[in-house]
């Protein structure tokens, strides 16, 4: 589009530069056909565009040669800037150790449980004292910390800081 | 899906809008926990119904204030003089 409309920019520039006056008229009979025809312009030019690049054999041609003979990796192909686009796949699975010391910390962060109560045995409601409404956050905490849903039904079974750990240990596949 | 999981799921809905609640989290948090906790003596399932419904209502409202937050902020971006 932008290409087209400077086309026609120059187109004009020309005709008033190049042209006496005489003919100036005749000039804007064609500039007014090419303003009309605008539209088809904007239509045909990067067809025809696509088309040749479409019909530009040689170059196809000669950088398949180039590719059987060298057969690069892919790391090779790409030039440093798409190198950096790669997609790094995340770490290798959290261990089961890991995992415990996640969940018992995220239990001592929240601000009604007492931290020298806290084992990954002790059960929320009747050692913590927390009540269902508690164990709710406790789990959206858990949540947010390891990053998938807990749906409701899988959550009142979760009572134990172990519970949790095992829990998450299947959700990520880790075993010990 | 029984009573008590509607509660339940009610109490995780108001948690997760609350975290967007202009006086902050915190302030929120407390507020709705008090609000819960007021009436957890209340055994009538009628009565539970009805207070779910409040529940919702508390929801919906919660949504449109942050739509309205969100009107106005645009608002102001657009016509800085009011």
């Amino acid at each position: 589009m932008f290409r087209n409309s400077g086309i026609c920019l120059v187109a004009e520039e020309l005709w008033d530069l190049l042209l006496p006056k005489k003919m100036a008229a005749i000039a804007n009979c064609v500039r007014h056909a090419l303003v009309r025809n605008a539209c088809l312009l904007r239509v045909m030019l990067p067809r025809t565009a696509v088309v040749g690049i479409q019909q530009n054999h040689i170059h196809t041609k000669t950088w398949n040669q180039f590719y059987a003979l060298h057969k690069p990796s892919l790391i090779q192909c790409l030039t440093w800037r798409q190198a950096g686009q790669i997609r790094h796949f995340a770490e290798a699975k959290p261990s089961m150790d890991q995992i415990r010391d996640r969940v018992l910390s995220v239990c001592r962060a929240y601000d009604k449980v007492t931290a020298d109560k806290l084992t990954i045995e002790s059960h929320f409601m009747n050692d913590l004292g927390l009540d269902s409404l508690d164990h709710v956050e406790v789990i959206m905490a858990m949540e947010d910390e390891f990053g998938f849903e807990i749906p409701d039904t899988d959550a009142e079974k979760l009572v134990r800081p172990a519970d949790i750990v095992r829990y998450v240990a299947d959700k990520e596949d880790v075993y010990d | 899906m029984s009573q008590k999981s509607r509660v339940i799921n009610l109490y995780k809905t108001l948690l997760h809008l609350g975290r967007e609640y202009p006086q902050g989290y915190d302030y929120f948090r407390t507020r709705l926990k008090r609000a819960f906790s007021k009436n957890k003596q209340v055994s009538d399932p009628k009565k539970i119904d009805i207070l779910i419904a409040h529940g919702n209502y508390v929801v919906k409202e919660l949504e449109a204030l942050y739509m309205l937050r969100k009107y106005r902020t645009l608002k102001r971006r657009y016509y800085s003089d009011n």
